[in-house]
């Protein structure tokens, strides 16, 4: 294949979009446009448009530039259900979608959670892809993403011509991602329940990152729990993480989280009561997908570079600078050695330095999501 | 009077023998002999300041009881020199294991007995002490102290490396350590209690997969893990069974993670015939709530075997079926009726009133110590209806019936030989 495969990722202003779009841009043989409504943080040599995915010329820009893959990755994470953030997240992937099909883009991948399928008394041990999605949409992101996995439902059916990638990822876990599990880890009086201790399912930030890289480059429809190996008991987690657990009685949880909210807790306390785990096999088999980071040597991960991190802000704003910028480079010829070699992106090495989107959304890390469609809601 | 004499002080467990009606009768050449042992042994231990003559020197208010040492009861005696000889061992032990250690002092121990003796007066005070022997032996007590903190400091070790998440358990949450801990408390139930007697393990295959299919009753679930501990205590294999539980118990706080910890898996299609195709043994109770709860008067009468799904979870897998009957767990709590108001209240699929519970309060979760049989029977084979057969709803429900059928006739065959409910 000569010509170059056309990439399109958007939310590239965002932490995944901007990750998935630098390690694609990495990649030989492949024309990689970023959208947004901001600016990148760092332009990482992609072919930037500053556009708003509702707008209806995206079917015209689509079509123009001959978009082959179109990586979906412009969310807005929201605790509390808000209009503006359905809005911009369901509306928004329904826009794109039927673009996509009208302007014949072969592939759309896109990115959810295995939280999706509720936890509760009565779930397997392991969830396969076609259990119903039960979560309680008292959380704003999961009752979106159940909006959206409920549209993708008709729309496989509908459009059958686009392949439809829905990667469904588990906890996601390291030293520079904002999630809700890091949220949790980091927020010393956060509770957990007494007397439950689930099994939990995590997976790190680089394998989210890889998991979405190889689903824009492969051909592999479908829907895909994504986790790593090695579910463990909550406070097996909370142990290695370092967090110091603080146990609560389950009504007074319940009550607290009613009355406060994702203040009280990031994740809902149904899943640390019952188990939510996805069924694997699909992510090995079909989409033939391993991530790098076994679940322990995940979390150990988030912990020893959060202490790193933590001797690093001792040095001067210069020293820190600089620190920053050789990191970038290092990272940077990394890639290019990956990409040369024709590593595919399964194949990661472990315990790259930190990273500089990292370093950037450590100090606005809340913001860095919720920032990209701000600017429509005024 | 109200200064407290010491020279007595230090006693030996020949009087704790002697306290008992059976020793009376004995001389007194044995005893002294037994006093070296057990001073010996204090001496070991090396808390209070050796006074080595005092066995000869004061034969105190309690002589009278040494001399009426047992002699006839020889091999009570050789236990009570084994056990202080263990003792002995124990201790020297642990000081090698770690000689720096120095266990703290009993907090105002001294101060209690001596307080008591006040209080009592010195007569009364020596006649408590010649019934309740040892136990208020100071000097019994620094044992028990030295033995306690050297095994808590062990144990710290081990809280603090859980409390770290060092530990293993597999995909399904089960931790090898937990079973560990748990296991003494089962085998005590297994052969003490309700001195379990099961026939049929050589069904019990020592790899590869095998389903369960067991008969529930008696109120509480230990059917299930008697079954279990019969295979991990007496099957040469020790597998551990995966015992399926219903969906109620993970709503309950302490008992769901024990359960999973234990090995123990939620009952769903999908667990089970994942179980089996990683070779598991997996049993169920295909009566559920049906069974377990069921009226005194109902007893060893099988329920619905459910809707059929162990079938088709031994169908799919091409699982045998180990038909399992458990005799005596029906009399374990005598359940005279069911509330279903107090259920529905606190959301219990069934709410016994036994004749204890709920009257005695937690005393009446303490089950009646019946004489339990687990008969385990020929495996009926399951490969022979192809990997379709799950499909097949009239093969799944007459197999249903016809496992029930063997449950129930092993279920009747073991009553008509039983003589009594508690001796067997």
């Amino acid at each position: 294949m000569t010509e170059q495969r056309v990439i399109l990722v958007d939310g590239v202003a965002g932490y995944w979009g901007g990750r998935v779009a630098e390690r694609l841009s990495a990649e030989p043989d492949l024309h990689v446009i970023g959208l947004d409504t901001q600016l990148p943080q760092q332009g990482s040599g992609i072919d930037f448009i500053q556009a708003e995915i509702r707008n209806s010329l995206l079917m015209e820009l689509l079509k123009e530039e001959k978009v082959h893959t179109y990586v979906h990755l412009a969310f807005v994470e929201n605790d509390r259900p808000s209009e503006t953030a359905f809005e911009s997240n369901v509306m928004g992937t329904m826009k794109v979608l039927s673009a996509c099909a009208e302007a014949q883009v072969k592939r759309v991948v896109l990115k959810s959670s295995t939280l999706i399928y509720g936890a509760g008394p009565g779930n397997s041990a392991f969830l396969r892809e076609d259990h119903p999605l039960n979560a309680k949409r008292n959380f704003g992101t999961l009752r979106d993403l159940i909006e959206i996995e409920n549209f993708c439902t008709g729309f496989r059916s509908q459009s059958p011509e686009v392949q439809l990638t829905l990667l469904r990822f588990a906890n996601i876990i390291g030293p520079t991602v904002d999630s809700p599990l890091t949220r949790f880890l980091r927020n010393d009086t956060a509770p957990l329940l007494l007397g439950f201790d689930p099994v939990i399912q995590v997976i790190h930030e680089e394998d989210v990152v890889n998991a979405l890289v190889h689903a824009a480059i492969y051909d592999v429809p479908g829907i895909y729990n994504v986790a790593a190996q090695g579910a463990m008991p909550l406070f097996k987690l909370t142990g290695l993480a370092g967090k110091f657990p603080v146990p609560v009685l389950h009504p007074i949880a319940y009550l607290g989280e009613s009355l406060l909210g994702s203040q009280f807790t990031p994740i809902d306390f149904d899943y640390f009561r019952y188990p939510c785990v996805g069924d694997l096999r699909r992510m090995r088999e079909d989409l033939e997908f391993a991530p790098a980071y076994q679940a322990e040597e995940a979390v150990r991960d988030f912990v020893a570079r959060r202490k790193h991190k933590a001797a690093a802000s001792a040095l001067t704003p210069q020293e820190a600078e600089e620190e920053r910028l050789r990191l970038i480079i290092e990272r940077r010829k990394s890639i290019r050695q990956q990409t040369a070699r024709g590593v595919p992106a399964r194949a990661q090495p472990r315990g790259r330095p930190a990273v500089e989107v990292g370093a950037d959304l450590d100090g606005g890390a809340e913001s860095a999501d919720s920032d990209l469609y701000e600017e429509e809601s005024q | 009077m109200t200064e407290p004499k010491k020279p007595n002080r230090r006693r030996s467990p020949v009087r704790a023998a002697s306290a008992a009606p059976v020793e009376q009768k004995s001389p007194n050449g044995d005893g002294e002999g037994k006093v070296e042992t057990a001073l010996a042994s204090t001496e070991e231990i090396g808390f209070s300041p050796s006074e080595p003559d005092i066995e000869k020197a004061s034969p105190g208010p309690n002589s009278s009881l040494a001399e009426a040492e047992g002699q006839e009861e020889v091999p009570v005696e050789q236990l009570q020199q084994q056990l202080m000889q263990e003792l002995n061992e124990l201790t020297k032990r642990l000081k090698e294991l770690s000689p720096a250690f120095i266990p703290t002092q009993i907090p105002g121990a001294q101060g209690l007995l001596a307080a008591a003796q006040n209080i009592l007066g010195k007569a009364n005070f020596d006649k408590l002490r010649s019934v309740a022997g040892d136990l208020l032996d100071l000097d019994t007590w620094k044992g028990a102290w030295y033995i306690a903190n050297h095994m808590l400091q062990a144990q710290a070790g081990t809280v603090q490396r859980r409390l770290r998440g060092e530990y293993e358990t597999d995909e399904w949450g089960m931790d090898p350590e937990v079973i560990d801990a748990v296991i003494p408390f089962f085998e005590f139930l297994y052969r003490k209690y309700w001195r379990v007697t099961t026939t049929g393990l050589e069904h019990v295959p020592s790899s590869g997969r095998a389903l369960f299919v067991v008969n529930h009753s008696g109120q509480l679930p230990f059917d299930g893990a008697m079954l279990a501990a019969a295979v991990k205590l007496e099957h040469p294999s020790n597998r551990l069974i995966r015992t399926m539980f219903a969906s109620w118990f993970p709503t309950l706080p302490f008992l769901a993670p024990l359960f999973v910890k234990c090995g123990q898996v939620l009952a769903t299609e999908d667990n089970g015939v994942r179980l089996l195709e990683n070779e598991e043994l997996v049993s169920v109770f295909p009566e559920g709530y049906k069974g377990v709860g069921k009226l005194y008067k109902e007893r060893y009468q099988l329920a619905r075997f459910g809707r059929g799904g162990f079938i088709r979870m031994a169908l799919k897998t091409q699982s045998p079926i180990l038909p399992v009957a458990v005799v005596g767990a029906e009399e374990t709590y005598i359940s005279i009726a069911k509330s279903d108001a107090l259920a529905n209240l606190l959301g219990f699929p069934y709410f016994p009133i036994t004749a204890t519970f709920p009257w005695l309060g937690p005393l009446g979760f303490i089950p009646l110590p019946t004489k339990w049989f687990i008969d385990i029977g020929a495996p009926i084979p399951m490969n022979e209806y192809g990997p379709k057969g799950d499909q097949n709803l009239m093969l799944v429900s007459q197999l249903t019936d016809q496992v029930r059928g063997v449950v129930q006739k092993m279920i009747n065959d073991r009553l008509a030989q039983r003589r009594s409910v508690f001796r067997g």
